[in-house]
């Protein structure tokens, strides 16, 4: 399935995807909306989040064969390096795998948002790691 | 006689494929597999040493002429996800009576699902475990679960490895899982039942009721994953409400109608 150039991914897109972008953004202050772009084969979310003090600017891309393959979610703005950050500031969200039991991405139940809402997670243990220098979340370790 | 429609042709399609096609019922075969026979496949796989080098496709096609002369077998020596072969293996899921999955990847057995539900075909799935622990064997029919309802669930129900989480202070290692081959034992005994099943559904998918749509055979005992060897579990997967693969939803009907209405959703939300 590619995501912007078949059939199935664009009903997958209309259906799923763009409704609940819609929903997250309804109500929300525009700073903190999502936006996207179509870099070709590839959706891409670009978004605000603050888990607590910092603001910090993101982007989601849904590659050409999303949702079978996990999104990649990096972080723009510039962090401190530390365990869980892949290179070019990738959010290490999903374990890295190629089986079913070893990634936690389930394109039957997730969307987008859920990218979302991780990175949301992830920031908000990096900013406890800054502070404390310890990840809290033991099964990430 | 039956036409088949197979992708993957490895050392666990292989024999899959040979055991099928010994079956006076299947009289027809279509395989997809692009690779080349490589020095590290014949430790688990039928083909000779002698044979590496050339195409598994057509190394498959004279293994099973050879014992079926009878035999219609049509080879799409290409990638199952490449765009640029999806018309022609279209036309051969069009075609065909029942379909196995003998693919590695996650992204080719979602692929591969949604090309058969298409085409409202029955298929089958034969995944051996890393190490050869166990492996599932999985039915599908019209209408029934789809690979991502049977996918989602079991990734909840069932502990099939027991790893250590990879090293997050090495980004872009080796990622371990995938480097405990199994053994040609392992991979036969899951291929047999693979077999079995899929002949069985062949028969008759409408009414093929078996007591399970996944299952799982373990054949080795490991600590904390599998109390026991040779323990067969059956899994009555259900078709989820809420599954985001299979379950429809609103759209619209043209392709055309379809470009305009995701057009205008993307304009609504595109960068300023």
């Amino acid at each position: 399935m590619s995501l912007l150039d078949s059939e199935a991914g664009k009903r997958r897109l209309l259906s799923v995807e763009i409704p609940v972008i819609e929903r997250y953004n309804e109500g929300r202050d525009p700073a903190f909306q999502i936006r996207l772009s179509r870099l070709g084969g590839t959706l891409v979310l670009r978004y605000c989040l603050k888990p607590g003090h910092n603001i910090y600017q993101l982007e989601t891309r849904l590659v050409s064969s999303y949702p079978t393959v996990p999104p990649e979610t990096r972080v723009l703005t510039a962090l401190k390096h530390c365990p869980h950050l892949l290179e070019g500031q990738t959010l290490c969200l999903w374990r890295q795998g190629s089986t079913r039991a070893g990634s936690r991405w389930d394109p039957a139940r997730f969307t987008c948002i859920f990218a979302v809402q991780a990175a949301w997670r992830w920031l908000a243990c990096y900013e406890v790691w800054h502070e404390t220098g310890e990840w809290p979340l033991p099964e990430a370790k | 006689m039956a036409h088949l429609l197979q992708v993957g042709a490895g050392s666990g399609g292989m024999p899959v494929l040979d055991m099928l096609c010994r079956d006076p019922k299947i009289g027809r075969v279509t395989l997809i597999e692009p690779d080349v026979y490589k020095p590290h496949n014949v430790e688990r796989h039928l083909f000779p040493l002698s044979a590496v080098g050339e195409p598994k496709a057509e190394l498959a096609r004279c293994w099973l002429l050879e014992r079926r002369p009878d035999l219609v077998v049509d080879l799409l020596p290409c990638d199952l996800c490449d765009p640029a072969h999806q018309d022609a293996i279209d036309v051969a899921a069009a075609g065909c009576d029942i379909g196995v999955c003998a693919a590695d990847n996650e992204p080719a057995k979602y692929h591969w699902d949604a090309l058969m539900r298409r085409h409202a075909k029955a298929w089958t799935l034969g995944e051996v475990l890393s190490g050869g622990i166990g492996g599932f064997v999985h039915w599908f029919v019209p209408g029934g679960p789809c690979y991502g309802c049977v996918a989602s669930h079991l990734k909840r129900s069932v502990k099939v490895e027991n790893e250590p989480s990879p090293d997050y202070s090495q980004p872009g290692g080796p990622v371990r899982e995938t480097t405990i081959p199994a053994s040609k034992a392992s991979i036969q005994t899951i291929a047999s039942l693979h077999a079995l099943i899929t002949l069985a559904l062949l028969d008759d998918p409408a009414r093929y009721s078996p007591g399970f749509t996944s299952m799982l055979l373990t054949l080795q005992r490991v600590p904390e994953v599998f109390d026991e060897a040779f323990r067969p579990y059956r899994f009555r997967v259900p078709r989820a409400a809420d599954c985001l693969i299979c379950q429809a939803r609103p759209t619209p009907s043209s392709v055309e109608e379809l470009d305009v209405a995701l057009d205008q959703a993307l304009a609504r939300l595109e960068d300023a």
